[in-house]
């Protein structure tokens, strides 16, 4: 009983440790977009593919992109930002692993022939619009990048989710191995574009994130009385329900294995 | 404690006790004049013998299996608050079902999202379609927007009044009734408020099966591993606090009572097994399998497993008891089990739908396709890809990405996910356990070798499910690699988890059981805990 007592309390001291800690941090907040809302599907591509988007901005300090790629079991995604060409080498040019080479290839051959600022890999089975990817961040911001993206391995259909644009804004795609692979493009490549890389008919929707300033608690009532709106009965006393009910719950449950190991 | 009630698994002939020694019995054969009195009389004795057997029953319910499921009631509300309105899977459909039999008094006859217009006009107010898959929007965040939303809603209320639409019920259209006549209740207390009165309400009623959920939970550990009374309470309070399960629970979806049925299934099984089948015992799972069947089509599911563990209870009891005995107490558990089976096909027949309703189209879409693609697919689902099996799932793990990871941390429209991080930390939490709950085993292996047919029973609940959710993921397949499996399917098994808790807590020996059994139960609640603030941070942060 003794030792269920100290781990239970030396457990719950822990967790109140790590609430203190985490609610410290600073949650992600959106360092800018390319304002594209991700309302329509510009292509759906099988198995692997990548592609390339030019003219986009990469914030100071971008811990992340998120990028509006739709599936229902999303496997791996590399992400290449590549400078202009009178750009800043940041990250370095090696390719760390192959979903992150095939994105640099990818950024060859889309024609974005600066350096490469920054790089990342999501992990895989992500599902739903947005595939979130962190980068290791830049301390100051550059303009005119091309992100380019890759994946493969996957056995559905990976759409991509923007806006319709004009032909020379909009972004570059290629089906099947990712472009600027030994193989060449699609598989039997795609009509029309050389390598198998083709333009979408429009922009693909980007976000840029980075960590807030603000800590969790310094937020703490806003996000009450964000809480307690869209509700049958709203109200701040949401927040205040929510943390008493775990509040009795956990102390109910302390109590209980205190009880039944005795 | 139940220990030393233990019976030896023998099985009491269900007529061992005489007919006449009832209260009542003996007047059946009264004459004319006083027969419809007689039955009257005979009835009301009935029910308060049912009555007062119901209050005897839970008050053998040890007072630690009522604070489990006190624990896991009010851990699904606190979810309750904490989900938006409509942002968890199929919410909307669901709670359109439950509008259309309040409204109509029939089942749905359209699988289509046109939803009734009150209920559009509160997804369209709460951007619900803006908000759910995409974790770049929260929910509404300023007071105009509520105050738009109540005016709109109250104006919804008096505008419909008692002509209200009636939509279609979505993708829930296929699934049997009984979960949404019971949400009716709460639908129909809150309709003068509007829809986000009804939806609030009709959470709370789904928070109860939470509670039921750990309540059998915590009885199903106590008859399966009764040495340890300790392990009971940690098993019924880590399925208490389980995130999973309070998700769905604390939102209107049918899978919430399913467990519930599920873990009482498994406890009734469990109970027979120790100590015998009963005609009661055998009634209790038959009416059990009855509301499964009713309650969500995934039981179908569980079906196998049951019918497995019936057969073998009976067989059991037929080399005791003789094989008329062990008809007659099985009989009519079997007819009250396959009722609704029935009476469904028969309104089908009469109707001239198809026999099985909806789910016919699914069945012939998969006569239709590669018996040996669908094996190797649901395989690929939960198992390493064998040689010779064409890749499904590319250089997706699924047991990895989809399970264990869905599991860990991926609430709402699965759409919101804790930090990656946390599948590591889980992995190593999780093969603590397995590795505590396999010492258990081994130690007591020849005790779980006699009791085989009964491991086989739940394993074969577990495989049907598990095969069930495979199948029905196939007919979306290749379109989509895994576009209906969802942790939440595998939520009716959650007894089963309690069971390797348990397991765990006595793998950990006589000395450090309890402390081991503590610390589960403190990671299950620091899991609960940051699940419910990841929620927080993503649609209100």
């Amino acid at each position: 009983m003794r030792a269920a007592g100290i781990v239970l309390i030396a457990g719950l001291l822990a967790l109140a440790a790590a609430l203190v800690l985490v609610l410290s941090g600073s949650p992600a907040v959106l360092a800018g977009t390319n304002g594209i809302e991700p309302a329509a599907r510009l292509a759906a591509v099988p198995g692997s593919g990548s592609g390339c988007q030019a003219r986009e901005t990469l914030p100071a300090h971008t811990t992340a992109i998120r990028l509006s790629l739709e599936a229902s079991s999303g496997p791996r995604v590399a992400i290449a930002v590549r400078a202009p060409a009178a750009g800043t080498a940041g990250a370095g040019g090696t390719a760390g692993s192959a979903g992150a080479a095939a994105a640099v290839r990818a950024a060859g051959t889309a024609g974005a022939v600066g350096p490469i600022v920054a790089r990342g890999q999501s992990a895989p089975g992500w599902l739903a619009k947005v595939v979130t990817v962190p980068l290791a961040p830049l301390d100051r911001a550059v303009r005119d990048v091309t992100v380019c993206f890759a994946f493969r391995g996957a056995n559905e259909r990976i759409s991509f989710l923007g806006a319709p644009s004009a032909r020379r804004v909009a972004a570059s795609y290629s089906a099947g191995r990712p472009v600027g692979s030994p193989a060449g493009g699609a598989a039997g490549g795609l009509p029309g574009s050389p390598g198998g890389v083709r333009a979408l008919p429009g922009r693909i929707a980007i976000e840029y994130l980075r960590a807030g300033s603000r800590s969790w608690w310094s937020l703490a009532s806003s996000t009450a009385r964000r809480m307690g709106l869209g509700r049958a009965w709203a109200g701040t006393w949401v927040a205040i329900a929510v943390a008493c009910l775990m509040a009795s719950a956990i102390a109910a449950g302390a109590w209980l294995i205190v009880r039944e190991s005795r | 404690m139940s220990a030393r009630r233990r019976t030896g698994g023998r099985a009491r002939p269900a007529t061992a006790r005489p007919a006449t020694a009832r209260p009542g019995a003996g007047r059946a054969g009264a004459g004319p004049p006083g027969a419809g009195r007689a039955g009257a009389g005979r009835v009301g004795v009935a029910t308060r013998d049912v009555a007062r057997r119901v209050r005897q029953a839970l008050a053998r319910v040890p007072t630690a299996a009522w604070l489990c499921a006190l624990v896991a009631c009010v851990n699904a509300v606190s979810w309750s608050l904490v989900t938006p309105p409509f942002q968890v899977p199929d919410e909307q459909a669901h709670f359109a079902y439950v509008e259309e039999l309040a409204r109509t008094q029939r089942l749905p006859s359209s699988s289509t999202q046109d939803y009734a217009p009150d209920e559009v006009l509160a997804l369209e107010e709460l951007e619900v379609g803006r908000v759910s898959f995409q974790p770049e929007h929260g929910t509404i965040a300023s007071r105009a927007q509520q105050r738009k939303l109540a005016r709109d809603i109250a104006r919804a209320v008096s505008a419909f009044g008692s002509s209200r639409g009636v939509g279609a019920a979505g993708d829930a259209a296929s699934e049997p009734p009984l979960y949404y006549a019971l949400e009716a209740i709460p639908y129909e207390l809150g309709a003068g408020g509007g829809v986000l009165d009804q939806l609030a309400l009709m959470r709370l009623l789904s928070a109860v099966f939470a509670g039921l959920t750990a309540l059998f939970a915590f009885l199903f550990v106590r008859e399966a591993l009764p040495a340890s009374r300790v392990s009971w309470t940690v098993a019924g309070l880590a399925v208490a606090v389980m995130p999973a399960l309070g998700s769905i629970s604390g939102a209107v979806n049918p899978e919430a009572m399913l467990c519930a049925v599920a873990a009482a299934l498994f406890y009734c099984l469990a109970r027979a097994f120790r100590r015998g089948l009963t005609r009661r015992g055998a009634l209790a799972i038959g009416a059990l399998t009855a509301v499964g069947f009713l309650t969500k089509l995934n039981f179908l599911g569980l079906a196998p497993g049951v019918a497995l563990g019936l057969a073998l209870l009976s067989g059991r009891m037929g080399r005791e008891a003789g094989a008329r005995h062990a008809v007659r107490v099985l009989a009519p558990g079997l007819a009250l089990a396959a009722s609704p089976v029935c009476v469904y096909v028969a309104i089908n027949v009469l109707s001239h739908h198809h026999t099985l309703g909806f789910s016919s189209g699914a069945l012939a879409a998969t006569y239709k396709r590669s018996l040996a693609g669908e094996a190797s697919y649901i395989w690929q689902l939960y198992l390493p890809r064998l040689p010779g099996m064409g890749v499904d799932f590319g250089d997706i793990s699924p047991l990895r990405d989809l399970w264990f990871r869905g599991l860990v941390g991926e609430y709402g429209f699965e759409d919101t996910f804790l930090p990656r991080w946390v599948d590591t930390v889980a992995a190593v939490a999780v093969a603590a356990i397995l590795a505590l709950a396999a010492r258990a085993a081994f130690v007591r292996a020849r005790a779980l070798a006699r009791r085989a047919g009964e491991l086989a029973v739940y394993a074969a609940m577990a495989v049907g499910l598990l095969v069930l959710v495979g199948a029905s993921s196939y007919l979306s397949f290749p379109a989509e690699a895994a576009g209906f499996p969802e942790p939440r399917y595998v939520l009716p098994l959650v007894a089963l988890l309690a069971a390797a808790l348990a397991l765990a807590v006595r793998g950990a020996g006589r000395r450090w059981g309890a402390a081991a059994g503590a610390l589960i139960v403190v990671l299950f609640i620091a899991h609960d805990v940051f699940s419910q603030l990841q929620v927080i941070a993503r649609y209100y942060g």
